[in-house]
């Protein structure tokens, strides 16, 4: 599904990722673990394509470079991206906006688009899932959202755009115990033989209810360790600094 | 090079007056012709030399326009509504089929101040001389009107080289209410300049809910004075979407004259080519308790340049006065322009007084937002600018008038974007 | 409960005269008067030339009338242009031979200038009227190549940099004022910082007028060559008289790449009495010129003294990459007036700058915030952001915020916000409840009002400015 090989990006002239190498196959769960400024937020950038970095490297998803394509192909090719800070759109109806983003992405598969009613049905449904207040979808873009809020429906849209590749940004940061057994529910039952899922995150506490397949450690723009779930209650014990 | 310099037999032309109004009109008359149209140095005109644009783009100004022809008219549809057609500045029909007819006066304009104020607008004194049409609505005590009064504003494709000076007066009486939507149509393919006198007294209690439109762009240079008096616990609401025109200017000024009254203006706007779209307000808190709050948004795109300059005084009397002043402007191409002043002027100590003034790109992280969710730049940057303007929009009530306004905006962001 | 402590109303403490000597030129404003300084001042031909060049542009122009405080009209054949102690005539070698008289005033005024007393860390130049008395540290600076001199010093000694650099940020035909000043100025500061140079001290500049019917005419120019740093401050009294006096300053900075100037002001001019009587009228051009790339000009003002008070240190960011900062504030009471502000000029590309102001006005006093930010075609990515609050005490007293915004540049950003209020009376109530009187409360929470800009001076003169911000205030709340 994705492969990582030597990449290297840096942000106006500072290095911030070195050589990092990482590879997902279809239905895999990894977690990237790792200390504040150790890259990990500048991974889930480059991966979605956001402008502004310098990368050398090689970045294949589905066999294909990803070089050259551009963030909104991307998402259509199947990448999503759940912010660690979603962006607040005022004036843009929630509801609208992600039924234009789903048309896109299924216009962009072949599919076909979907009227308002039939797309009504499925966020309704998707939205009950995540135990989320329809009210909610009629306001404006993560406006006024609490943190909780903007990560649900971060969550909701995974649900809703069904990717390939889903890349989660310290989804659990500022999340109280109830939202975030929400936010993994609606991570877990996502989870199926297609699809990849690329869990960023600073704390172990996630991991207790989304289990991973790898875990690995970036430290300072490098994956310095990697193993399976052990290592992340490995990491608990001992802290960032134990490890190397 | 246009002479501006205007001969006194051009009043004469317009008709015969008494002699208090004759020498009303002359004064004004040399007035104007002492400045000419207002340039760089004048304050106001700061960042419009009006004098440079029209020697630029007229060869001539004819004062005298004969009568309109009769026009077809093409209501509006979308909604029922009361109706008065002005055609190039004359008043010609109306219905108010919903309402009751005694309530309501319609004439056409005469004037009857005859200040001799020399104005600090050269324009005002260019219209006080030379006015010759408009109308005067009243809506007497204790009348809510039942549906929207739509005016119909229709300029005919004869114009070409002209100077109208319009004089319209509203006044709406105590616990009285109106809805009004201003839509101006403009046939013209020719530059014309177009100069509006406007009076609007608000009486105790009185409510007016005022849009302005406009139906498409065109090649006019409008100018309109406004002047508004609202009295105790009035309210006056104004949206104003202006379409782009090569000169646009809207100078309103709000006398907030008794206590608890209160005004509120919007306005939204997208333009492009070389239009000049600028609004200047003046809010007069004059009395205790008043409110008065201005949203002002630009989006410009091409060789098109906005202005707003927005003045908040307040007495030293008007005490608990809260008055809030925003523009936003978005500058989509390189060549754009918005420059603006927003001014307080405070004499009072116990207020709420704010501005706020941004202009540059949008927001970076909003369209990478949107693309990491499937849409394009040019989508994102289209849905932003949509949810920037609809903002004014969606504060308008009614569902039917919201509706009509929004579907404007979004053709006139299509063809322009 | 009224406060208990009676003594609160300082009198202006600065308003004593020094009584001495004075060598006076001819009254009034003449070609004859210029010669006059500029031959007392031993000035070369081109100096002279360039005087008489202003005074032709001056017989032509009008004094500007768009400000906000309006004053009667000035007689400029009624002032002198240039007067100095007998004592300054042959110019002393050390600081023993200055007239013990003056070396008492700056004492009297803080400002100590023997070598035993001397204020550590700061390099200072003292004007007394026309003429600069000493200057402190001038050894050790010379030691690292910094020039830090009298004005008239450096036209005799340093005469290439003068010529290159006076009037290339001000022209001589700027407007009225800056003319005038360009014809008459007879003292200020000089300082050059050679390349790759961190100025190990705070210069300062040390302003007093004495004498009466004196109009103060100072002129200070400021290098800093690539790669250098300095951080200059000047103070100002007077005293108190009847007569409104005049003091039109030019101060031009230059600013190489990479170099970094920081001036700070606390002018404390005499405000004039209770009624509006007397005060200084404080007409001054600053501007700052960023000419080289990522180089960096940041103003701080504390404006609390002068009848009126009408200044607006600029920034031309002309450097890519260059940084312009103002912080002000302006407190008015009694019958003061300020218009005070600043400009912003982006040229250059990635140029930023910020603009803090604070303006607090009491009693009938008027206050104005005028400002300019432009942003020019060329000027890509570059970034303003403006915040003016304005506090009032009173309803006898005004605030204005007059900001001109342009912006030609869609890749560049500028927010501006503003604010009036009134003093808040719920932390007014706190402070009383936690024993501290109105006066107090009423200086503690504008000194918290202001802490942005008040936190941009030098340590040496944060403290002073505080208490000037507490005393200018006094007698406004009741």
């Amino acid at each position: 599904m994705l492969e990582i090989k030597n990449l290297n990006a840096s942000i106006n002239d500072k290095k911030i990722l070195k050589g990092l190498n990482i590879s997902i196959k279809p239905g895999e769960l990894h977690a990237i673990m790792g200390p504040n400024g150790s890259g990990k937020s500048t991974l889930a950038n480059v991966l979605s394509g956001k402008e502004g970095y310098k990368i050398s490297g090689e970045l294949k998803y589905q066999g294909e470079s990803l070089d050259e394509i551009s963030i909104d192909e991307r998402a259509q090719k199947g990448i999503f991206l759940a912010f660690q800070y979603p962006t607040e759109i005022p004036g843009v109806n929630t509801s609208n906006f992600l039924r234009t983003s789903l048309n896109k992405v299924r216009k962009a598969q072949g599919k076909k688009e979907l009227d308002a009613l039939s797309f009504l049905k499925i966020m309704k449904e998707k939205s009950n899932e995540l135990g989320m207040d329809e009210k909610m979808l009629s306001r404006q873009l993560n406006v006024g959202f609490s943190g909780g809020e903007k990560k649900k429906n971060e969550i909701l849209q995974m649900k809703i755009l069904d990717p390939n590749l889903v890349i989660l940004d310290e989804t659990d940061s500022g999340l109280d115990i109830d939202a975030l057994k929400i936010v993994a529910d609606g991570v877990n039952s996502s989870r199926n033989k297609e699809k990849s899922f690329l869990v960023i995150t600073h704390y172990q506490r996630l991991l207790n209810f989304i289990k991973p397949d790898f875990v690995h450690v970036l430290a300072d723009g490098k994956i310095v360790k990697s193993g399976t779930k052990e290592l992340a209650m490995e990491l608990e014990k001992t802290g960032y600094k134990g490890i190397n | 090079m246009l002479n501006f310099k205007i001969s006194s037999d051009e009043i004469d032309k317009i008709g015969n007056f008494t002699k208090e109004e004759k020498n009303f009109r002359l004064k004004n008359l040399e007035y104007f012709n002492d400045t000419g149209f207002p340039n760089k140095k004048n304050e106001d005109w700061k960042f419009s030399d009006l004098n440079a644009i029209v020697s630029k783009n007229f060869n001539k100004l004819d004062i005298q326009f004969g009568k309109s022809k009769k026009q077809k008219v093409d209501f509006i549809k979308d909604f029922e509504h009361n109706y008065i057609v002005i055609i190039n500045g004359e008043l010609t029909i109306s219905d108010f089929r919903y309402e009751e007819k005694d309530k309501i006066t319609l004439k056409s304009f005469i004037n009857d101040n005859y200040s001799n104020r020399k104005e600090n607008n050269p324009l005002i004194n260019l219209n006080h001389a030379l006015s010759d049409k408009g109308y005067f609505l009243e809506v007497k005590e204790n009348y809510k009107f039942k549906k929207i009064l739509v005016i119909y504003y229709l300029f005919t494709n004869d114009l070409d080289e002209n100077i109208l000076n319009t004089r319209n007066k509203i006044k709406i009486r105590k616990n009285s209410e109106l809805h009004l939507l201003e839509y101006v149509v403009n046939d013209s393919k020719k530059i014309f300049f177009n100069n509006v006198h406007e009076d609007i007294v608000l009486e105790n209690s009185a409510i007016l809910k005022n849009i302005y439109l406009q139906n498409s762009k065109s090649s006019g240079y409008f100018h309109k004075y406004s002047i508004n008096k609202l009295f105790t616990e009035s309210n006056y609401t104004s949206f104003i979407f202006p379409a782009g025109l090569k000169f646009n200017k809207l100078d309103l000024e709000f006398n907030l004259e008794g206590e608890r009254s209160e005004c509120n203006l919007q306005s939204a706007s997208f333009i492009n080519n070389n239009e000049h779209q600028e609004i200047k307000t003046r809010v007069n808190h004059f009395s205790p308790n008043c409110r008065s709050h201005q949203n002002v948004k630009n989006v410009l795109n091409d060789e098109s340049k906005g202005v707003y300059q927005g003045k908040i005084f307040v007495k030293d009397v008007a005490q608990k006065t809260d008055a809030y002043q925003l523009s936003k402007a978005i500058l989509l191409s390189e060549k754009c322009e918005f420059d603006s002043k927003p001014e307080l002027e405070i004499y009072a100590d116990d207020v709420k007084c704010s501005h706020g003034s941004t202009s540059g790109n949008l927001d970076k992280d909003s369209i990478y937002y949107l693309m990491t969710r499937g849409l394009s730049q040019q989508e994102s940057t289209k849905l932003l600018i949509d949810a920037f303007l609809n903002e004014v929009a969606d504060s308008i009530k009614s569902n039917s008038i919201r509706n009509f306004i929004k579907t404007k905006l979004e053709t006139q962001l299509q063809d322009g974007y | 409960m009224k406060n208990q402590n009676t003594n609160y109303n300082q009198e202006y403490k600065y308003g004593f005269t020094t009584d001495i000597e004075n060598i006076k030129a001819p009254k009034g404003l003449s070609e004859k008067t210029i010669k006059f300084i500029s031959e007392i001042k031993k000035e070369p031909k081109w100096m002279l030339d360039w005087r008489l060049k202003a005074f032709n542009r001056l017989k032509v122009s009008k004094e500007p009338d768009w400000q906000k405080p309006k004053f009667p009209k000035i007689d400029y054949q009624a002032l002198y242009y240039y007067s100095a102690p007998k004592s300054m005539k042959d110019k002393p070698k050390s600081l023993d031979e200055v007239d013990p008289k003056l070396i008492e005033t700056y004492n009297k005024l803080g400002i100590p200038l023997n070598e035993q007393k001397k204020l550590s860390g700061v390099a200072v130049d003292a004007v007394f009227d026309s003429v600069s008395v000493a200057t402190t540290f001038k050894d050790e600076l010379t030691k690292k190549g910094i020039i830090f001199c009298p004005i008239s010093e450096a036209i005799q000694k340093h005469p290439d940099l003068v010529k290159k650099y006076l009037g290339s940020v001000i022209p001589i035909s700027d407007h009225y004022f800056a003319t005038l000043n360009s014809a008459v100025f007879t003292d200020g500061s000089f300082v050059y910082i050679p390349p790759n140079t961190r100025c190990p001290m705070e210069l300062s500049t040390y302003f007093r007028i004495n004498a009466s019917e004196t109009g103060q005419f100072e002129r200070t120019l400021i290098i800093a060559d690539k790669g250098s740093y300095v951080s200059y401050l000047e103070g100002c009294t007077a005293p108190m008289r009847d007569e409104n006096q005049l003091h039109a300053a030019n101060v031009e900075l230059i600013a190489l790449d990479d170099a970094e100037i920081k001036y700070s002001t606390v002018q404390n001019w005499y405000p004039g009495d209770k009624n509006g009587v007397g005060g200084i009228y404080n007409f001054v051009t600053k501007r700052g010129a960023c000419r080289g790339k990522n180089s960096k000009i940041s103003w701080t003002q504390v404006e609390t003294g002068s009848a009126i008070t009408w200044k607006y240190p600029s920034c031309i960011l002309q450097g890519d990459n260059s940084i312009g900062e103002f912080y002000s504030i302006a407190i008015t009471n009694n019958h003061q007036k300020a218009d005070t502000g600043t400009k912003m000029i982006h040229l250059g590309k990635n140029t930023k700058s910020k603009i803090i102001s604070k303006g607090i006005s009491a009693g009938k006093a008027d206050n104005t915030y005028r400002g300019l930010v432009d942003i020019g075609r060329n000027a890509s990515n570059s970034r303003n952001y403006t915040q003016c609050d304005s506090l009032l005490m009173g309803n006898k007293c005004g605030a204005h915020t007059v900001p001109y915004i342009k912006n030609k540049n869609s890749s560049s950003t500028v927010e501006h916000e503003a604010t009036t209020s009134k003093i808040n009376e719920d932390q007014l109530f706190y402070c009383n409840q936690r024993g501290l009187n109105q006066e107090e409360a009423v200086s503690l929470i504008v000194n918290g009002f202001c802490k942005e800009v008040l936190q941009q001076l030098p340590m040496e003169f944060a403290v002073e400015a505080q208490k000037l911000v507490g005393i200018s205030l006094e007698g406004s709340v009741g």
